[in-house]
């Protein structure tokens, strides 16, 4: 009988260790508040090929930190100080091909205020350059329809990046506009203007810097 | 008169008598008229289960229109649609699903669903008559939102009649219809010519929103009286398309432009043996051929040639017996084959003729138990190659109240069989992002071997659920009130409901490695269609009358409305923040109308002058899902609502020459994008020359 309890007692002791590390933990937890980022340039179009037709841009990222919310400049782009690169509607996380860090990223459908705890056994993709990103590319897979018959991007609504920072802390991510300005242009805007006000990003996130999975 | 009685009892819709002369010209109230569609029987409007809606060569002629869109696009509950031609929606359900017949022949020729009615010139047109609800009891496929039936000019008393149009962009349109009888035969043929060299409402556009098109168009009637009791039949109708294609393709900033020719033809024989037995039997036998060719030819500034084809043979044999069993009791039976195939490049392999066979059976009973009450039952059923069998019953009632007041109920079930296209596709667009679309015949086989090749990246889990499509269906009912208080005044209103299930819809079944989306089709949708309709009529003097009516339409796909209600689509607040979307900015289906309204007025005296002023109202429609949450809501891009203003007068002498000059879409309303088939303000002037029998001896 002793030698049962012994084993008991000890997971008792355990569980308790735990269940108030937790506790402490929680009340440890400041609630993270969301930032707006606003007219976030990646790689706007800077004018369109005579011959081809085509438009063209200097073909850059644009690096972000979130965890300081500011751009981090391209030669540094090897680095773990970046978050997430922005080009055109291409977004990549600072892991797998992309970088060095422990980045990662999986796209849920919801609200923004409804990520509250990212449960555990949500999968992080990383990016595996060319055939498969964190956030995937393309209209209506990730976070934007593009419409072929007026050319222009809207963010889907209900879409929430999770990211895995570089240092692997935990953000959220709401694209909430593609154009500069933050309001998407009229489906009768000239072609030049689609063009050359495009790619500027508005979005905005929260970063939580303790680590844990709990916005 | 013994000939007349004959003709007039004769299955075949053609030989109904008409006099193409000055009749008083008042407003006919539709409860002298005969109808054949709604029971496949020459039945008194007024004894009429269903809702009817007869259009006569009188108004078509009084408006001045050319193309069976002109006259469509004015009936109360129809909508015409752009894209692949000019398609008809009836009660908010899409152009595929009404059957477009011709004397009772279906035509063929769709593109992606529709019919383009700017096929059918309405020269030698009687009268149009559309029934509204499903049909399939008596039609079989397709006859599930309802159907449109066009019936040609038969008259003997005008041999000859010739007219000449023309008008902006140097649209012409010539006519001529001759007539030859004798006791035993009776022959007619009608000629048509039209041309214009199209618009362009897009102002910094090279293509023509309607590019320059030249058709041509005949139609011959013969009949042959064999005895007094039996008689042939034989009908040809042939129609040439050339179009002139500029066509520009924006996709990425770069714009391709080719050029090219578009040739459409069109044809069908009909053949009819009909034998009355006695007062309460007759019988007839059809055989029905036709075939839709449509190639188009362009040539890209790059030199790269591009044909597309699509060849649509169609044969049909049937037969149909009347028995009138008592005075109470009228029966239908029939039964037939058709053997249909269609070649297509969009296919896997042009050359080779896609075949599909169906066979079915069909029997409706009239039953009249007293003066105020008819019943009417009939079930069809449709037995085909290559999708699962359809069996369509249909119940209707009329019950006349009194004198004033008439009820009609009717509620039917209509399929629509899965068509060649959602069956046999195999088409990549190179030019927008190189995107598969295969047909379910074979998607799984031709995805299977991409992906032993290794070209498919993901396959979704809608790609497992692939299987052999199923027809899809709609339950129909109406209800119509109509009051009639005196000579000059009628009303009716109605209530309509269709429920339709198994609706194929294109979905995303995969990818490829590239990351180019593959679709496929499969039987998911559920949506409804649902609201009233009201028409008035009032006979203001000998000369004037006004009338008017107005649709209330409410759509729906009913998984979408699930979703919504589970709180799993969103949308976007003021500040662009994303939120849940509520059931009350739920749109329903695209491309439909909440409100339909329309005013006209008519004149017309005994000296033949004559003129109309109509006008045309259509709310908003969504048009195009721009927030990407996969339904339509306030948050979408809408076509602005408008009305269109018509105008036309004329006067016909007693010598038989008239003349006619009209101003379609007055207030120069333009959509480019949304409307693409209304030009802006357009003028026509009409001369026309009819010689009667009696001038001529």
């Amino acid at each position: 009988m002793r030698q049962k309890l012994k084993p008991f007692s000890l997971l008792l002791i355990l569980s308790s260790i735990l269940f108030s590390c937790t506790k402490n933990e929680t009340t440890v937890v400041l609630p993270v508040t969301a930032i707006t980022v606003s007219n976030l340039p990646a790689d706007t179009v800077l004018g369109v090929n005579a011959i081809t037709g085509m438009p063209f841009s200097a073909g850059k990222y644009t690096f972000y930190s979130l965890e300081r919310n500011a751009i981090v400049p391209n030669t540094d782009s090897a680095s773990t100080q970046w978050d997430l690169a922005f080009a055109g509607s291409k977004i990549l996380t600072n892991g797998g091909t992309s970088g060095k860090g422990l980045g990662g990223a999986f796209i849920y459908t919801g609200l923004f205020n409804d990520v509250k705890t990212i449960s555990n056994d949500s999968v992080f993709k990383t990016d595996n350059a060319p055939g498969s990103f964190a956030v995937t590319f393309g209209s209506g897979k990730g976070w934007y329809v593009y419409d072929q018959l007026t050319s222009l991007i809207t963010p889907l609504a209900g879409r929430v990046l999770v990211i895995r920072t570089a240092s692997g802390k935990y953000a959220k991510v709401e694209i909430i506009n593609y154009y500069k300005g933050g309001v998407t242009l009229p489906t009768t805007a000239s072609e030049s203007d689609k063009l050359s006000k495009q790619r500027y990003y508005t979005f905005r996130y929260a970063y939580q810097p303790n680590g844990s999975k709990t916005f | 008169m013994e000939l007349r009685l004959l003709l007039f009892l004769i299955f075949t819709p053609i030989f109904l008598f008409s006099q193409v002369k000055f009749v008083k010209d008042t407003i006919q109230l539709q409860g002298d008229s005969v109808v054949v569609t709604a029971t496949r029987s020459e039945r008194k409007l007024s004894n009429v289960t269903v809702p009817v809606t007869i259009i006569s060569a009188k108004s078509i002629q009084q408006i001045g229109a050319l193309r069976l869109t002109d006259i469509l696009k004015e009936q109360p509950g129809l909508t015409m649609t752009s894209g692949f031609g000019a398609g008809v929606q009836l009660q908010g359900l899409n152009p595929d699903y009404t059957i477009i017949l011709i004397n009772g022949e279906p035509l063929v020729g769709r593109t992606a669903g529709v019919l383009d009615l700017n096929r059918i010139a309405l020269g030698n047109i009687k009268k149009i008559e559309i029934v509204k609800g499903p049909s399939s009891s008596l039609y079989g496929s397709e006859a599930m939102a309802g159907v449109i039936n066009i019936i040609t000019d038969a008259t003997t008393k005008t041999p000859l009649q010739t007219s000449i149009r023309y008008g902006t962009y140097n649209t012409i349109d010539a006519g001529v219809n001759n007539t030859l009888a004798s006791k035993s035969i009776f022959y007619q043929g009608y000629y048509n010519y039209y041309a214009t060299d199209g618009y362009s409402i897009r102002p910094s556009s090279a293509s023509r929103v309607t590019t320059p098109i030249t058709r041509l168009a005949t139609n011959q009637q013969f009949k042959y009286n064999l005895t007094q009791n039996t008689n042939i039949l034989i009908g040809m109708r042939f129609t040439n398309e050339q179009i002139k294609n500029e066509l520009s393709v924006t996709n990425g900033g770069l714009t391709i432009n080719s050029n090219g020719a578009e040739k459409n033809t069109d044809y069908n024989v009909s053949s009819s043996l009909n034998h009355r037995f006695s007062n309460s039997l007759k019988t007839s036998f059809r055989s029905y051929i036709t075939r839709y060719n449509a190639t188009q030819n362009l040539l890209t500034v790059s030199g790269a040639p591009y044909t597309d084809l699509l060849d649509h043979l169609f044969n049909r044999l049937e037969n149909q017996t009347d028995w009138v069993v008592n005075k109470k009791l009228t029966a239908i039976v029939g039964g037939g084959a058709v053997m249909e195939g269609v070649k297509s490049s969009r296919y896997d392999s042009e050359k080779i003729r896609k075949t599909n066979t169906n066979q079915y059976a069909f029997s409706q009973w009239e039953w009249m138990p007293n003066s105020k009450l008819i019943l009417i039952g009939g079930i069809r059923f449709d037995h085909n190659q290559t999708y699962a069998s359809a069996w369509s019953p249909k119940a209707s009632m009329l019950y006349k109240i009194n004198k004033q007041n008439r009820i009609r109920l009717s509620i039917g079930q209509g399929f629509k069989a899965p068509d060649f296209r959602q069956l046999y596709l195999n088409f990549t667009n190179a030019a927008a992002g190189s995107y598969s679309v295969f047909g379910t015949a074979q998607a799984q086989k031709v995805i299977g071997q991409l992906n032993s090749l290794g070209q498919i990246g993901t396959l979704y889990n809608n790609f497992y659920q692939l299987k052999a499509l199923q027809p899809e269906y709609a339950t129909g009912t109406h209800l119509t009130w109509e009051f009639e208080p005196n000579a000059k005044n009628n009303f009716s209103f109605q209530l309509f409901r269709n429920d339709i299930r198994n609706l194929i819809e294109v979905q995303q079944v995969g990818a490829y490695i590239t990351g180019a989306q593959i679709y496929s089709y499969l039987n998911i949708g559920r949506a409804f269609t649902t609201g009233f309709e009201i028409e008035a009529k009032h006979q203001i003097s000998k000369e004037f009358s006004i009338s008017t009516a107005y649709q209330y339409l409410q759509t729906g796909d009913k998984d979408q409305i699930a979703q919504i209600k589970n709180g799993t689509v969103y949308t976007r607040d003021a500040n662009g923040l994303s939120r849940k979307l509520n059931v009350s900015e739920y749109v329903g289906l695209p491309n439909n109308s909440t409100h339909k309204a329309q005013l006209k007025f008519n004149y017309s005296n005994q000296n033949g002058l004559f003129g109309n002023i109509r006008a045309l109202y259509r709310s908003k429609w969504a048009v195009n899902n721009t927030n990407g949450n996969e339904v339509f809501d306030d948050g979408d891009s809408f076509a602005k609502g408008y009305i269109a203003l018509h105008l036309s007068i004329g006067k016909d002498y007693i010598n038989g020459l008239g003349f006619q000059f009209g101003c379609d879409n007055m207030l120069n309303y333009i959509d480019a994008l949304n409307l693409p088939n209304l030009p802006g303000r357009t003028f026509f002037a009409t001369i026309k020359l009819q010689k009667s029998q009696k001038h001529k001896s």
